[in-house]
């Protein structure tokens, strides 16, 4: 039960227990690198083998990037909610991403295990980490990171030059974007996580940065916490020129938002500007990043693109 | 050297945050006494008797146990002394009729956590003299009131006392176990020296086993003395609130027939 | 009569179930291990180095976790019992279990986690709560220095209803990413444990278990009444202060690790004073040997029914303890009631 201490959350103890355990260690052992000892993206020294031969991944977003760096065939573990790409579906499972099942993990005898310091618990890691396994922690908060995470698996696991490429790739697309949305007027843009409890991103989240980048202006974007509960109220208070709902492949808008209709003054309502997006891609700081920011972009600015 | 009384009772007062409430008592039991409360309904007979057993604390005055103020006497001290045998219980759980007497031992071994043979054997004797010796595995809340009544008995007698506080001893029991009760209080009293107070509102009865009566009317003590000045049907109109019709038999014994109408 | 023997021998015919019971919670899980590499991983001689982390790392403490907290809630809840002398009491009708709750809540949001330092003030933080909770039913309810039966109870329903509304208030105001870590731990949960939790647990509930075995004499005098108790020498507030005190003591320590566990406190007391009888020196060893084995093999079941993935051991309690209770409940309405 906690985080990675993310701002105003709580858990950052946890987080600073597990850097300085392992700092401590590290002192003990010894400063020098041995070959294979890397750091991951909390400053933790993580012993990985030279070619990880069989990968668990924590995360829907890990398997994502390994797939997408054609190492698929080494993942022997993922999680329950690994959908993508389909292959993924036919691998085992370990459980669910706050509830590994540390017996089934062992029992894969992974050599390598992936996680993300975004959905995972400290506590799984550690416990992982004591039972002798080398858990590798990537750390995908905004749009950098995410692109950093990407380039830092593969690294992890020998494909670095196509990780690489893959993130300028994909900075070329998201530039391509940014560009054709300069200059617009920004609309107000609520982005529903969840409709009910309203749960919106604030400020810090990818997914309020991709909106900015995409060319609209969050109306929760400045928000202390990273995922408010907020109240129908705001809705109407914000004002917000488009509504765009995350699915998760139940229900149409309308089913979702069933009630808004009454919101009249809000100028989304009125004028029907109320889309859906594929919350699987969007919420997931992985590979898909740039197909979420595209996705956004057309609903905000559809004219400019395609 | 006279020993102390047994109970020295000195202007104790006492309520329970009601309208009721118990006033100016002052009286002693002796040793070896058979002392009968009387009274109508709700005049603070029980109340006296838990006063008795330290079950409450008076407000006001003082009660001395053989001398000591009562609040100075340890309870399992005062337990291995005094026994109390209630009107009713109500048991939270079912227990047996020798799982009951049994605990009448606890006074007399509470340091430890089992009872041993000699328990057993102290409780059996107990259940004889009572009656119910052959009830042992019964549960209790599957006797009879008059059975049920026994068992409390052999209970206080288990303690091996040498005070008996009876609250209201033979309501549920028929004439016969009336007549053994009360010829067991009279042997207990004569043969051990057993200080006997209880509880009756059969006043005949109170009359016949008490060397002295207590009447009590609304929480005060009406009179205090020999059973042949207490029935007597000035004193109980009063205490009463009736006329009561008392008839003298040739032995000089007071019999209390009933209210006049 | 009850004897040292007799109970003696109880306790070891219920041990040879726990040991029972124990044996299939290691054999089952989702790692490929079979009763015979459980019995070599036990006398040191593992097959294979899995067999030996897996049984010796993970499945172990477990166990051992639920055993430790099944125990501890069934003797828990035979105290209230008790001292209420009401066959409905246990820790979570009278509110202890969420002031324990919510006392652990509270330490893990307040960062107390990882070392032993911070497992022991966890359950400290918990044991706070529980006596927070237990001490505020007894004010409520008690008047003149008395504690009566039913104020009692309706003075704990209200309490465990306080702090619930405390902890959803609490849960409402988390931020978002943590709230299923917590809404997991809120629905009684055994995983992720080392020998620490357990260790910490092992000493909590042995002292607090003694504490109230030191009792069961006077506890069984308690079920005649106060003032019948009080006559035979009881010193009946004491002894309800300190049997108060242990309940709470086990309720917190346990809580603090599992998250509120509910039925196991109410049921097995229960079904065990059924078997056994009232005797509180009988009832006591019997029901925490039941419990143990009860919860863990809860637990098992809770990781058999879904595998890999894990249910909440709570819901499985629920799901046998409230039918079980409903019959419990219609039996006693047919015979007498207190």
């Amino acid at each position: 039960m906690s985080g990675w201490g993310r701002p105003g959350g709580s858990g950052g103890a946890s987080w600073v227990a597990l850097v300085l355990a392992v700092a401590l260690t590290g002192l003990v052992v010894g400063p020098r690198a041995d070959a294979g000892e890397v750091t991951d993206m909390l400053g933790r020294r993580v012993r990985v083998p030279d070619h990880a031969a069989r990968i668990v991944s924590l995360a829907p977003s890990i398997t994502e990037t390994v797939f997408v760096l054609g190492e698929g065939d080494r993942l022997v573990g993922v999680t329950d909610y690994c959908d993508y790409p389909p292959e993924a579906t036919r691998k085992p499972r370990v459980g669910g991403i706050s509830t590994p099942s540390f017996e089934a993990i062992l029992a894969l005898r992974p050599d390598l295990v992936l996680a993300t310091s975004e959905s995972n618990y400290a506590e799984h890691v550690q416990r992982l980490v004591s039972l002798g396994l080398a858990v590798y922690v990537i750390r995908p908060v905004d749009f950098e990171t995410v692109l950093q995470s990407i380039e830092r698996i593969g690294a992890v696991i020998g494909r670095e030059a196509a990780a690489r490429a893959r993130v300028a790739s994909m900075r070329q697309d998201a530039d391509a974007i940014v560009r054709a949305v300069a200059g617009a007027p920004r609309p107000r843009v609520l982005y529903v996580v969840w409709p009910n409890p309203l749960i919106a991103p604030g400020r810090g989240t990818l997914i309020s940065e991709l909106i900015e980048r995409a060319g609209g202006e969050s109306v929760t974007g400045a928000e202390p916490l990273p995922y408010p509960r907020l109240s129908l109220e705001t809705v109407v208070e914000r004002r917000p020129d488009r509504i765009i709902v995350g699915r998760h492949g139940q229900g149409t808008v309308e089913e979702l938002l069933r009630g808004w209709e009454r919101l009249g003054s809000v100028g989304a309502v009125r004028e029907g500007r109320v889309y859906g997006v594929d919350g699987d891609v969007v919420h997931r700081p992985g590979p898909r990043m740039i197909e979420a920011l595209r996705a956004l972009a057309r609903v905000i600015h559809p004219e400019r693109v395609p | 050297m006279t020993p102390p009384p047994v109970f020295a009772v000195r202007e104790v007062e006492f309520g329970y945050g009601g309208a009721f409430r118990l006033t100016g008592a002052s009286f002693e039991v002796a040793e070896g006494e058979i002392l009968g409360l009387v009274g109508p309904n709700s005049s603070g007979k029980t109340t006296l008797l838990r006063l008795l057993s330290k079950v409450h604390v008076p407000d006001r005055g003082e009660i001395r146990f053989r001398g000591t103020p009562i609040g100075a006497v340890g309870r399992l001290a005062l337990a291995r002394d005094v026994a109390v045998v209630p009107q009713e219980e109500q048991l939270a759980f079912s227990v047996s009729v020798e799982e009951l007497v049994l605990m009448g031992r606890f006074p007399r071994g509470a340091g430890r956590l089992f009872e041993g043979p000699e328990d057993l054997a102290r409780a059996r004797e107990a259940m004889a003299l009572a009656g119910v010796l052959d009830l042992g595995n019964h549960p209790v809340d599957a006797l009879a009131g008059g059975e049920r009544q026994r068992a409390l008995i052999a209970r206080a007698l288990a303690q091996e006392p040498r005070v008996l506080l009876l609250d209201e001893p033979t309501s549920h029991l028929d004439l016969l176990h009336q007549r053994h009760l009360v010829g067991l209080l009279r042997r207990l009293n004569r043969e051990r020296g057993m200080t006997v107070v209880f509880v009756s509102h059969d006043l005949n009865l109170a009359g016949e086993l008490a060397d002295r009566l207590l009447l009590l009317s609304d929480g005060r003590l009406v009179r205090l003395a020999p059973p042949r000045e207490v029935l007597d049907e000035a004193v109980l109109e009063e205490a009463y609130g009736c006329p009561v019709w008392v008839e003298r038999l040739a032995s000089g014994r007071p019999v209390v027939l009933g209210v006049r109408l | 009569m009850i004897s040292r023997r007799r109970v003696g021998a109880a306790t070891v015919v219920v041990a040879g179930g726990l040991a029972v019971a124990g044996l299939l919670g290691l054999a089952t899980g989702p790692a490929p291990i079979g009763a015979g590499d459980v019995a070599a991983a036990l006398v040191g001689r593992a097959r294979s180095d899995l067999a030996a982390t897996v049984v010796l790392e993970l499945r172990l403490p477990r166990v051992l976790l639920a055993a430790l907290a099944g125990g501890g809630l069934a003797v828990a809840g035979a105290a209230f019992q008790a001292l209420t002398r009401n066959p409905l009491a246990d820790p979570a009708v009278l509110g202890v279990a969420g002031g324990a709750a919510l006392g652990a809540v509270l330490g893990h949001l307040w960062g107390l986690e990882g070392s032993l330092a911070a497992t022991v003030g966890l359950s400290a933080a918990a044991f706070a709560g529980a006596l927070i909770a237990a001490t505020t039913v007894y004010l409520i309810a008690t008047s003149g220095g008395w504690l009566p039966v039913q104020t009692l109870l309706l003075a704990g329903v209200i309490t465990g209803l306080f702090f619930s509304a405390v902890i959803t208030l609490v849960v409402s105001l988390v931020d978002f990413a943590q709230l299923g870590g917590i809404l997991h731990w809120l629905m009684g949960s055994l995983g992720i444990v080392g020998y620490r939790p357990v260790a910490v647990i092992a000493v909590g509930t042995a002292a607090g278990s003694a504490m109230v075995y030191a009792q069961a004499r006077a506890l069984n005098l308690l079920a005649l009444g106060e003032e019948s108790a009080l006559q035979l020498g009881v010193e009946a507030e004491r002894v309800k202060r300190v049997v108060f005190v242990a309940a709470s003591l086990l309720t917190g320590v346990i809580v603090a690790q599992t998250g509120p566990i509910g039925f196991v406190g109410l049921i097995v007391p229960h079904g065990v004073r059924l078997a056994v009888g009232a005797d509180n020196r009988l009832l006591l060893p019997v029901a925490a040997g039941a419990g143990a084995t009860f919860l863990v093999l809860a637990d098992t079941l809770a990781r058999l029914v879904v595998q890999p993935a894990e249910l909440p051991v709570g819901v499985v309690t629920a799901f046998c303890g409230a039918p079980f209770f409903v019959y419990l409940m219609r039996t006693r309405l047919r015979r007498r009631t207190p």
